[in-house]
C-alpha cells in the first residue's frame, strides 16, 4: 500500500435533522497530495452537503446525522474519526479540520467575515483568530495574494469586487491556512468567460503545488474534464420521473473513475452523467435519458411572426446617479425591435451593462433619454408593477427573487388581481391554480409546500422561471438563465421558452453562454460600450 | 469646515471615548444649567472645526428639539413642586422651578448628546474595536457591532432588491398609508429570512477561519497612539472621579443631592 | 469513538466555553442595586433641578451592569447565535428609529432582540438588547442609558420561550404585556433622572397628564411606562412570533436552543404545514 490519501471519508448514510430519508447513502471518496478530483451530480444529487461533510461543516454540529468515517492522513494530523449518528457522536473543530481541509462554498461571499473594509483585511481575519503575530500575517497575506492575484487589489473593499474577484479572495481565504486539501462547490458558478479562466488557473497552480483539489459541480467544464477522477452521484429529485419506478437513486454513488472511462461508457450505453443530469458541453442537452417524456419541441419553432414588434427600444441612454455620472453612460443610444416569437440573446464582458437593460423592459429602471415601447405604446407613464403583467423578468440571482414562505406562494403572489390587504377567495383559488399549473411546467409540482431557501440552487432558479412563466407574459426577459441549471433544469427552461414562441410571446435573454444563445436564438447581439451591435 | 488643527479624527479613538464620558460625567455631577451652556458652547465650537460638523449637527437637532419640546411640556406647564407661578393656563400652571428644571435638564441632555454624537461621527469604528479588544474586551464584541453598522446600508440595498423582485411580479405601491404599509409588510418580511437564512452559513465558515479559537487574537491594524494622549485620558479619568467624588461629598454633608 | 493520533489530538472540540457565572452575576447585580437604590433615594425636592447624584447613578450602575452581562455572555455563545445578533440589532435600530420619528407612543424597538431570544435562548436575548442599544447610541446617544432595561425584556422573551409560550401563540403577547410591565418599571428611573423626561411629545403628553393631577415625576413616568411598555411589547412579541413562524424550519431547528426546550410547535423540520402556515 502507497502513503495514506490525504482526506479519505465514508458516507454511510447522512439525514438533515428530523427528515424521512437520508440524502446520502453510502458514498467512498479517497483524494492524493496534488490529484485533481470532480465530485458529479445534477440538481439536488447531494453534492453540496457531501462537500460540507467532508469540509467538517456539518456533521455533529448543525442539522444533520452522519454515519460513517471520516479520514485524514495529512501531514502530522493522521485522524480516524467514526460517526454512529447519535448524540454522543464526536464533534470536530472546523478551526482544526480547517487548517487541512478547507472549504468554498458555492455562494461566495458567505465565506467573507463581512467586519473587514480591505481585501488584506479579509485574508487576514483567520490569521488574527489564530494569533499569527503581524509580521508573519503580512508575508502570508502577500503569499497568498501573489497566489491568487490579487495583489493588486489589496486595498480594496471586498463588498466592491466582481464576481471573479470575490471568488479568488474567498479561495484565497481558505488556502491562506495552508490545507492540504482544498472543496469547492461550484467554482464557475456565475462567473463570466475571463472570470472563469483566471480562478481555473489558480486551482490549476494549487494542485501543481501539491494541493489536493476537488470541484463539486454539475457540469462537466474543461477543469473537471482533465480531473484525475470522477465521482459521479445519482439524482433525487424533485419531480424527476426519469426512473419509472418508486426507486430513486438520489445521494448514492452512481460510478467512479477515470473521466475516460465515464465519457465512453455513456456513449456505449449505460450513462450515468445523463442519469444523474450533469450537463456535458458537447452531447446533445436536451436529450432523452433525463425526462423519459418526449423531447422537448425545438425553442425556435420558426422564424418569428411577420407582424409588428412587441417590444421597441428607441435611442434608449442610461447612467446611474452618482459622481461622474455622465462619463460613466452604461448605455449609450441602444436601439432595438423584437418580433412576437422571436428569440433574441444578448452577450457582453460583465458590467456592460446587460442586467441594467433587461431592468430597462419592465420598467424598474427608466431610461434618461429615448422611449421603451410594448406593443407600440411607450411605457414611460406605467408602473412597473402594472407593466410585469406583459413584460416577465428572470433576475441573475433567484436569491432576489424569491421571497415567499413556500413555493406555491411564491408563484401565486401578485397573480390575477391587483394587490389589497384582504383578497377575496375566488381569487385565491384561481391564482392557486395557475401556479400550480407553472409548477408542474417547471416539474416542482410536487413541492409546492417547500420553503424556497431550502431548494437546491437550480431548483430555486427553476423556482424563479415558474414565477415568470405563471403570467404568461409577451416579453420573457431572462437575465443569465442557464446559470446553474442541471440537464433536466436546462430542458425545463428550452421547454418554457418553445412554449412561450409558440404562443407568439418574445424572448430576450442575457448570457455569457456563447453556445447555447447560438443554439437557441434567432438572432445575437453583443453589448459593448453602451451600444448593441450584431454578432456572427 | 476643513479639517482644522482640531480635527478629532486625529486622535486614537479611546483618547476620545474617554473625552465624551468624562464631558458628560463632569456635566452631570456639576448640575448647574450655566455650566451646561458653557459646555454646549464649548462642543458646538469644537462641532464647527470638523469635517462633518454638519452630519452632527443635524443628528444633534432631530434628536434633541423634540426632547426639549416635550421637556417644555411637561415641565413648564406641569410642575406640582412649583411654587413661584408665573401664568395659569386653565389647568397648567408655568412656574419658575418648572422651567429651570426644564432648562437644566435639556442643557444636560444637549451635552450628552453633542458629545457622545462628536464621538461617533469622528470615530473610525474598527480602530476603536482593535483598540478594545487589545484591551480585553472579547473580540466577538467587535465582530457584533462591525458587522452590524455594515449591515445597515446592506439591509436597505436588500430591501430595494425585494421591492424590484415584487414590482417585477406586479406589486403597485401606490401614494396612501395603507399601500405603502402593505409594502412595508411585504419587504420586512423576506428581508428579515433571508439575513437569517444566510447567517447559518456564514456562522460556519467564520467558525472554519477560527472565529471560535479561544487562542489570544492578533491584529494586523495598529493604531496610532501617543504619550500626550495617554496623559490626556488620566487627566479627565481623575476630573471625572473629582467631579463625582466632590458631588458625593455635598450630599453626604449637607447642600443638595 | 474517535481515535485520533496521539500527536495531533486537537480535532476534536474541547469542551464548551464556561459560563462566566460571575460577571453574570455582578451584572444582574449591578441593575438591581442600582434600582433600588434609585427607588429608596430619590429625591423627594426636585424644585431644586434635576438631581444630579440620581443621575450619576442610573447612568453608571445600568451601563456598567450591561456591559457586564455583554462581556459575561457573548463568549460562551455558538457562532450561529452570534451572526445572529447583527441582523436583530439591524431590525432594533431600524424599525426603533422609523417609529420614533413618528407620534405613536410605542417604541417597536425590541424586536430582533425578541427575535433572537426565542430562538438562542434567555442569554444571548440580554445580550442582544444591551448590544444593539450600545450600538444605536452611536446614532442617538439618548438611548445608551436604557440598554439594561433592553437587556431585561431579552432575557424575559428568552425565558418565555423556555417556558413554552411560542407554542401557542394566543400566549404570546400575554407574555409580551408581562415583559413590558417589568421593563417599564426598570426604565422609568433612566427616564426620570437621567433625562428629566421622556423623549417623545406623545409619551411626553402622558407624563403631563399625570403630573397635572399632582405625581411625583418617577411616579409620573412610570405610570406613563405602564401604559406604553406592555402594550409595546405584546405588538413586539407577536411580530417576531410571527417572523419565527415564517421561518424555514430548517434554519429555525439548527439552533440548540429551539431543539432543546421544544420553544416551537410541530416536531422537527420538514413538517410543512402547522406552524409555517400560521
Amino acid at each position: 500500500m502507497s502513503a495514506r490519501p490525504l482526506l479519505a471519508a465514508h458516507v454511510a448514510s447522512f439525514r438533515f435533522h428530523g427528515a424521512d430519508a437520508p440524502v446520502l447513502r453510502d458514498i467512498s471518496i479517497a483524494v492524493d497530495a496534488g490529484s485533481l478530483t470532480a465530485v458529479l451530480g445534477g440538481s439536488g444529487s447531494g453534492k453540496s452537503t457531501l462537500a460540507r461533510i467532508l469540509a467538517a461543516w456539518l456533521p455533529g454540529h448543525h442539522g444533520g446525522e452522519l454515519r460513517g468515517r471520516l479520514e485524514l492522513g495529512a501531514s502530522g494530523a493522521g485522524a480516524c474519526i467514526d460517526f454512529t449518528g447519535g448524540s454522543d457522536d464526536p464533534r470536530i473543530d472546523p478551526a482544526a479540520w480547517a487548517a487541512h481541509v478547507a472549504y468554498v462554498p458555492q455562494d461566495a461571499a458567505a465565506m467573507l467575515s463581512t467586519v473587514r473594509d480591505t481585501v488584506a483585511g479579509e485574508l487576514a481575519f483567520g490569521l488574527e483568530n489564530l494569533g499569527i503575530p503581524a509580521g508573519d500575517m503580512l508575508r502570508r497575506i502577500a503569499g497568498t495574494a501573489e497566489l491568487t492575484g490579487l495583489q493588486d487589489l489589496l486595498e480594496r473593499d471586498p463588498a466592491t469586487l466582481s464576481g471573479g474577484e470575490l471568488r479568488r479572495l474567498a479561495i484565497g481565504c481558505a488556502v491562506i491556512g495552508r490545507p492540504s486539501v482544498l472543496l469547492l462547490d461550484e467554482p464557475f458558478a456565475s462567473l463570466d468567460a475571463s472570470g472563469a479562466r483566471t480562478v481555473e488557473l489558480l486551482l490549476r497552480r494549487l494542485t501543481a503545488e501539491g494541493t489536493a483539489v476537488v470541484v463539486f459541480s454539475s457540469t462537466v467544464d474543461t477543469l473537471s474534464r482533465t480531473a484525475t477522477h470522477w465521482t459521479v452521484l445519482g439524482n433525487t429529485v424533485l419531480g424527476n420521473t426519469a426512473l419509472g419506478s418508486g426507486e430513486h437513486d438520489g445521494g448514492r454513488q452512481l460510478a467512479a473513475g477515470t473521466p475516460d472511462i465515464l465519457l465512453a461508457a455513456g456513449s456505449s450505453g449505460e450513462d450515468v452523467l445523463a442519469r444523474s443530469g450533469v450537463v456535458v458541453p458537447g452531447a446533445e442537452v436536451s436529450g432523452a435519458g433525463v425526462s423519459g417524456a418526449a423531447p422537448p419541441r425545438p425553442v425556435r419553432t420558426s422564424a418569428p411572426a411577420d407582424a409588428a414588434p412587441v417590444l421597441e427600444l428607441k435611442g434608449v441612454r442610461f447612467s446611474y446617479d452618482g459622481p461622474g455620472a455622465s462619463e460613466r453612460e452604461t448605455l449609450r443610444g441602444v436601439d432595438l425591435a423584437v418580433l412576437p416569437g422571436e428569440v433574441l440573446a444578448v452577450t457582453g464582458p460583465n458590467g456592460s451593462g446587460k442586467s441594467t437593460l433587461l431592468r430597462q423592459l419592465n420598467g424598474l429602471l427608466r431610461p434618461g433619454s429615448g422611449t421603451v415601447l410594448l406593443r407600440g405604446a411607450p411605457t414611460d407613464g406605467t408602473s412597473p408593477g402594472v407593466l410585469a403583467a406583459d413584460v416577465g423578468l428572470l433576475f441573475q440571482d433567484p436569491r432576489f427573487q424569491l421571497f415567499e414562505r413556500t413555493a406555491l406562494r411564491e408563484v401565486a403572489f401578485g397573480l390575477g388581481t391587483k394587490w389589497r390587504l384582504f383578497r377575496r377567495k375566488q381569487d385565491d383559488a384561481r391564482a392557486r391554480e395557475r401556479a400550480l399549473a407553472a409548477l408542474a411546467a417547471v416539474g416542482l409540482e410536487a413541492h409546492a409546500g417547500i420553503h424556497p431557501l431550502e431548494l437546491p440552487a437550480s431548483s430555486r432558479r427553476l423556482l424563479a422561471l415558474a414565477t415568470v412563466i405563471a403570467r404568461e407574459p409577451a416579453v420573457l426577459a431572462l437575465d443569465e438563465p442557464t446559470v446553474g441549471l442541471d440537464r433536466r433544469g436546462l430542458a425545463v427552461l428550452d421547454t418554457a421558452m418553445a412554449d412561450a414562441t409558440a404562443r407568439g410571446a418574445a424572448v430576450v435573454m442575457v448570457t455569457h453562454d456563447l453556445g447555447y444563445a447560438r443554439a437557441r436564438a434567432h438572432r445575437l447581439l453583443r453589448l459593448d460600450g453602451g451600444v448593441l451591435t450584431p454578432l456572427g | 469646515m476643513s479639517r482644522g488643527t482640531l480635527s478629532l479624527e486625529r486622535l486614537n479613538p479611546l483618547t476620545s471615548l474617554t473625552g465624551a464620558a468624562a464631558v458628560a460625567v463632569i456635566t452631570t455631577a456639576a448640575g448647574q444649567w450655566a455650566f451646561s451652556l458653557a459646555v454646549l458652547g464649548g462642543l458646538l465650537a469644537l462641532t464647527l472645526r470638523q469635517a462633518r460638523a454638519a452630519a452632527v449637527l443635524r443628528a444633534a437637532t432631530a434628536i434633541l428639539l423634540p426632547f426639549w419640546a416635550a421637556l417644555l411640556l411637561v415641565h413648564g406647564l406641569f410642575f406640582p413642586e412649583g411654587r413661584t407661578v408665573l401664568a395659569e393656563l386653565g389647568p397648567a400652571t408655568v412656574t419658575r422651578e418648572g422651567l429651570l428644571f426644564a432648562l437644566d435638564a435639556g442643557l444636560r441632555t444637549g451635552v450628552f448628546v453633542v458629545a457622545f454624537l462628536l464621538f461617533s461621527f469622528t470615530v473610525r469604528v474598527p480602530e476603536l474595536l482593535s483598540v478594545l479588544s487589545a484591551r480585553g474586551l472579547p473580540p466577538r464584541l467587535g465582530f457584533v457591532v462591525v458587522s452590524a453598522l455594515t449591515l445597515l446600508p446592506a439591509a436597505a440595498q436588500r430591501i430595494r432588491r425585494i421591492r424590484a423582485a415584487q414590482e417585477a411580479r406586479g406589486l403597485v405601491i401606490g401614494r396612501s398609508l395603507a399601500s405603502r404599509l402593505l409594502a412595508a409588510r411585504l419587504q420586512a418580511v423576506p428581508l428579515v429570512l433571508s439575513l437569517v437564512h444566510e447567517s447559518g452559513e456564514r456562522a460556519q465558515a467564520l467558525d472554519a477561519r477560527g472565529f471560535s479559537g479561544r487562542q489570544p487574537h492578533t491584529s494586523l491594524r495598529t493604531v496610532p497612539d501617543s504619550v500626550p494622549q495617554w496623559a490626556a485620558r488620566r487627566v479627565l479619568l481623575v476630573l471625572s472621579l473629582a467631579a463625582v467624588a466632590v458631588r458625593v461629598a455635598l450630599a453626604l454633608f449637607g447642600g443638595r443631592a | 469513538m474517535a481515535s485520533p493520533s496521539p500527536q495531533q489530538p486537537s480535532l476534536l472540540l474541547p469542551e464548551a466555553p464556561k459560563r462566566r457565572r460571575l460577571l453574570e452575576i455582578l451584572g444582574a447585580a449591578s441593575i438591581i442595586v442600582t434600582y433600588v437604590v434609585l427607588v429608596l433615594t430619590q429625591p423627594t425636592d426636585i424644585a431644586a433641578g434635576p438631581g444630579s447624584l440620581a443621575a450619576l447613578a442610573a447612568l453608571g450602575g445600568f451601563l456598567l451592569g450591561a456591559v457586564l452581562l455583554v462581556v459575561a455572555v457573548l463568549p460562551t455563545l455558538p457562532t450561529s447565535t452570534v451572526v445572529l445578533i447583527p441582523i436583530a440589532m439591524v431590525l432594533n435600530i431600524v424599525l426603533g428609529q422609523f417609529v420614533g420619528s413618528t407620534l405613536v407612543p410605542f417604541y417597536l424597538d425590541a424586536i430582533g432582540t425578541v427575535l433572537v431570544a426565542v430562538l438562542a435562548g434567555p442569554a444571548a436575548g440580554a445580550a442582544t438588547g444591551a448590544l444593539s442599544s450600545i450600538v444605536w447610541s452611536l446614532f442617538n446617544p439618548t438611548v445608551l442609558p436604557f440598554a439594561a432595561g433592553a437587556a431585561l425584556i431579552g432575557w424575559l422573551a428568552g425565558l418565555a420561550a423556555r417556558a413554552g409560550v411560542f407554542r401557542r401563540f394566543y400566549l404570546v403577547p400575554f407574555a409580551g404585556f408581562l415583559s413590558g410591565v417589568l421593563g417599564g418599571v426598570v426604565s422609568a428611573p433612566i427616564a426620570a433622572f437621567v433625562f428629566g423626561g421622556t423623549s417623545g411629545l406623545a409619551t411626553g403628553a402622558i407624563v403631563s397628564a399625570f403630573r397635572a393631577m399632582g405625581d411625583s415625576l418617577l411616579a409620573a413616568i412610570t405610570k406613563q411606562a405602564l401604559i406604553s411598555d406592555p402594550a409595546d411589547k405584546a405588538i413586539v412579541f407577536t411580530v417576531a412570533a410571527l417572523l419565527v413562524y415564517a421561518l424555514p424550519r430548517r434554519s429555525s431547528f439548527q439552533f440548540p436552543f429551539v431543539r432543546r426546550y421544544r420553544v416551537l410547535a410541530g416536531r422537527a423540520p420538514q413538517g410543512r404545514g402547522t406552524a409555517t402556515q400560521a
